[in-house]
C-alpha cells in the first residue's frame, strides 16, 4: 500500500522580513495621528461653534459672533502680526468680522454638507450598483450608461442651473452634489457585487430558494460594505473640495453665512493689504482635505487593501 | 464595428433628448421663469412683450414642442438680459476660454505623461516620492486658493508677473491663467499614468521582453507605453467636469471673459434661456467625448468590440 503524503513545500521568503525601520514607523504612526486629530478638531468645532442647537447661540468655541462686524476694527491683522490685536486671533475683515469665528462656522457648513451628501450619493449609488451588479443584462447596461454620463457630466453646471431654478443655497449645494455623486458609488458597488454574484455562497442561497431581493440584501451588500467604508472616507475630502469650490463661485452658501470657500473669494479684493482673510479659510480646507484622503487611505489599509492604488 | 457606432449614436442622441426633457422641466418645476425676469423698473407693458418674445405666453405643450424644434435646428434661443442670440454670446467669448484651456490642456496631458511615466519606472525614488507628492497636494489643495495665493506672491509681492488681462498679447498675461487650469488637470492624470504603467510593467509579458534582453528603453517606450496609456485614455471623459470647473474658476478670479463668466453671470442675473442652452451644449459634448473614447477604446481592444455591442 502505498500512502500518498502530501509534500508541502514551505518556500522561505527571500529575505527576511525585519520589520519596518524606527524611523518609517514614527512616520506611519504620524500619518494617522495627525490626520486623525485635524478631523477630531474639526468634528469638534463644527459642533461646538455655537449652541444654538440647545438655544444658545451666545455660548461656545467661537470667540465672536461670525456675521457681527465692529466697523472700527476692520482689516486688522492677525494678532502675531504688527498692528493685530489679540481678540482676533486671525485677523478681520473688511467688515471687521473676526477670521477665526467665521472659520469655526465654516466648519459646520463644510462638514455637514460634505457628510450629507455622502449619506445621500452612497444610499443611491450602493442600491444601484447592487442591482446593476447582480441583475446583469439590459438592468446593468442601462444604469451603466447613465454611470458613464453622469461620471462625465460637470456638477458645476448642473450647480448653475439648481442655482437659477431654485436659487443658491445650502440645500442647492446638497442637491447639486448629489445628483450626479451616486454615480462613482454605483460604479464600484457594481462591480463588486458582479464579483459576489459568481460565488459559492450566492450559488448555495439560490439553489435554498431566496429571492433575488433576500440575497442582494443579505448576501452581497453585507460583502461590498467594506469597500464602501474606505470609499466614503476617502470621499469626505472630495466634497468639502466641491462645496467650497461652489460657494467661492457664489453658487453655494452665501452670504452673510460663513463657509470657507465664500471666505476666500471675500478676500479677494482686499488681497494687497489683508492676505488673511483668503489665506486661512484656504488652509483649512486643504489640511481638512489631506487629513480626510490620509485617513481615507489608512481605512483603505485596514479593511480592503485590494483597492490600494499603487 | 459600424453597428457598434450605430447603437452608440443612438443612445447618445436619446440621452441628449433626455437630459432637454430634464432641463425644461427642471427649471419650469422650481418656478415660473416669468418671475425671474420680472424686475420692479419693467411697465406691463414690457413685460408682456418680453413674454411674447420669449414665447412664455403659450402653454407648456407648446413651449416644450417649440423648444425641442429649435434645439433640432440648432438655434439656442436668446438670451434675456442681453437680449441677443446665446450663440452670438457663445461666439464671443468660446475664443478667449480657448485660449487658455487649449494649451493648459496640452500642456498639462504632456506634463502627466512624462512625470507619471517617470515615476513608474524610477519607483520608490526621489523622483517617484516627488511626484506623489505634488499629487498629494494637487488633489487637498483647493485651486481657486492656489490661483489667489500665486496672485498675492507673483504679482503683489514680487511683482515678477503682470495680473492677466486678456486683451494684451504677451505672453506673462497666460502663466497664472493656464497655470491654474494645469493644477486641475494635471494631479489626476499623473497619478492614473503612474499607477497603469506600473501595473503594465508587472505583467508577464514585459518580463518576458527584459528576458529576452531588450534594452530597458525599448521596453518602456515600445512594449509597456501602449498598454499603459489606455487606461488613461478611457478617462479622459472624467477630465470634463474638472475642465469646466477649472476654466469657470480660473475665468472668475482673473476677469478673464470667456465662456466659464459668461455663464456664471448668467447664473447671478437669472438669465435662465442661457444656462439652460448651456446645459444641453455640456451633455452634448460629454456624450460626443464619451462616444470618442468608446470607438477608440473599441479599435484598440478588440474584445470590446464584440462584447459591448
Amino acid at each position: 500500500m502505498f500512502s500518498i503524503t502530501p509534500t508541502i513545500e514551505v518556500k522561505k521568503p527571500e529575505k527576511q522580513y525585519t520589520g519596518l525601520s524606527r524611523r518609517a514607523r514614527i512616520v506611519r504612526k504620524l500619518s494617522l495621528v495627525v490626520p486623525l486629530t485635524v478631523m477630531v478638531l474639526m468634528v469638534i468645532m463644527a459642533i461646538f461653534a455655537d449652541l444654538s442647537w440647545i438655544g444658545l447661540p451666545d455660548v461656545g468655541l467661537s470667540p465672536k459672533a461670525p456675521n457681527d462686524g465692529v466697523a472700527r476694527d476692520k482689516l486688522l491683522p492677525p494678532a502675531f502680526m504688527e498692528g493685530g490685536k489679540s481678540e482676533y486671533l486671525l485677523g478681520t475683515d473688511r467688515l471687521g468680522r473676526d477670521v477665526l469665528s467665521r472659520i469655526i462656522h465654516g466648519a459646520r457648513v463644510s462638514l455637514s454638507v460634505s457628510l450629507l451628501v455622502i449619506a445621500i450619493t452612497a444610499a443611491i449609488g450602493t442600491a444601484l450598483g447592487v442591482i446593476a451588479g447582480y441583475m446583469g443584462g439590459n438592468t446593468d447596461g442601462f444604469i451603466m450608461r447613465v454611470v458613464d454620463v453622469a461620471l462625465s457630466f460637470p456638477g458645476l453646471v448642473l450647480a448653475m442651473l439648481l442655482a437659477v431654478s431654485i436659487g443658491p443655497g445650502y440645500w442647492t449645494v446638497v442637491f447639486a452634489l448629489s445628483i450626479l455623486g451616486w454615480a462613482g458609488y454605483a460604479r464600484l458597488v457594481r462591480g463588486e457585487a458582479l464579483r459576489l454574484r459568481d460565488s459559492d455562497f450566492v450559488a448555495q442561497a439560490r439553489v435554498n430558494g431566496a429571492s433575488s431581493m433576500r440575497i442582494m440584501m443579505k448576501h452581497i451588500f453585507p460583502n461590498v460594505l467594506n469597500s464602501l467604508i474606505v470609499i466614503m472616507t476617502l470621499s469626505v475630502g472630495m466634497m468639502i473640495l466641491a462645496e467650497s469650490a461652489l460657494s467661492f463661485l457664489g453658487i453655494g452658501i452665501t452670504a452673510p453665512q460663513a463657509s470657507w470657500g465664500s471666505m476666500v473669494s471675500d478676500g479677494r479684493t482686499d488681497l494687497d493689504r489683508a492676505w488673511w482673510i483668503s489665506a486661512f479659510p484656504g488652509i483649512c480646507i486643504g489640511l481638512v482635505v489631506l487629513s480626510g484622503n490620509f485617513l481615507g487611505d489608512w481605512i483603505r489599509d485596514k479593511l480592503d487593501p485590494r483597492l490600494r492604488q499603487q | 464595428m459600424t453597428r457598434f457606432i450605430i447603437i452608440r449614436i443612438l443612445q447618445a442622441f436619446v440621452a441628449v433628448l433626455g437630459i432637454a426633457v430634464i432641463v425644461f422641466f427642471l427649471i419650469r418645476a422650481a418656478g415660473d421663469p416669468l418671475d425671474l425676469i420680472k424686475n420692479p423698473n419693467m411697465t406691463q407693458e414690457q413685460f408682456e412683450a418680453v413674454k411674447t418674445r420669449l414665447g412664455l405666453d403659450k402653454s407648456y405643450a407648446e413651449q416644450f414642442w417649440i423648444y425641442l424644434t429649435d434645439l433640432a435646428r440648432g438655434d439656442l434661443g436668446d438670451s434675456i438680459l442681453k437680449e441677443k442670440p446665446v450663440s452670438e454670446m457663445i461666439a464671443q467669448s468660446l475664443p478667449n476660454t480657448l485660449k487658455i484651456t487649449v494649451p493648459a490642456f496640452v500642456i498639462a496631458m504632456i506634463l502627466a505623461f512624462f512625470l507619471g511615466i517617470m515615476a513608474a519606472t524610477r519607483r520608490d525614488t526621489f523622483w517617484d516620492q516627488g511626484v506623489k507628492f505634488i499629487a498629494v497636494l494637487g488633489q487637498a489643495l483647493p485651486g481657486f486658493w492656489v490661483a489667489i495665493m500665486a496672485i498675492l506672491v507673483f504679482c503683489v509681492y514680487w511683482g515678477v508677473l503682470p495680473v492677466p488681462n486678456p486683451t494684451k498679447q504677451s505672453l506673462a498675461h497666460y502663466v497664472l491663467p493656464v497655470g491654474t487650469i494645469i493644477f486641475f488637470t494635471l494631479p489626476g492624470m499623473m497619478r492614473l499614468v503612474r499607477s497603469s504603467m506600473l501595473d503594465v510593467l508587472d505583467t508577464e509579458y514585459i518580463k518576458l521582453a527584459r528576458i529576452k534582453g531588450l534594452p530597458e528603453r525599448m521596453v518602456i517606450w515600445k512594449h509597456a507605453l501602449r498598454n499603459a496609456l489606455i487606461t488613461p485614455l478611457t478617462t479622459i471623459g472624467m477630465l470634463i467636469p474638472t475642465l469646466v470647473l477649472g476654466a469657470v474658476i480660473t475665468e472668475q478670479i482673473f476677469n478673464w471673459p470667456g465662456m466659464g463668466r459668461m455663464i456664471l453671470e448668467s447664473t447671478f442675473a437669472k438669465d435662465f434661456a442661457v444656462v439652460q442652452s448651456i446645459t444641453i451644449l455640456t451633455a452634448i459634448l460629454v456624450l460626443v467625448v464619451n462616444l470618442l473614447v468608446d470607438i477608440s477604446y473599441a479599435y484598440v481592444d478588440p474584445q470590446i468590440r464584440y462584447q459591448r455591442t
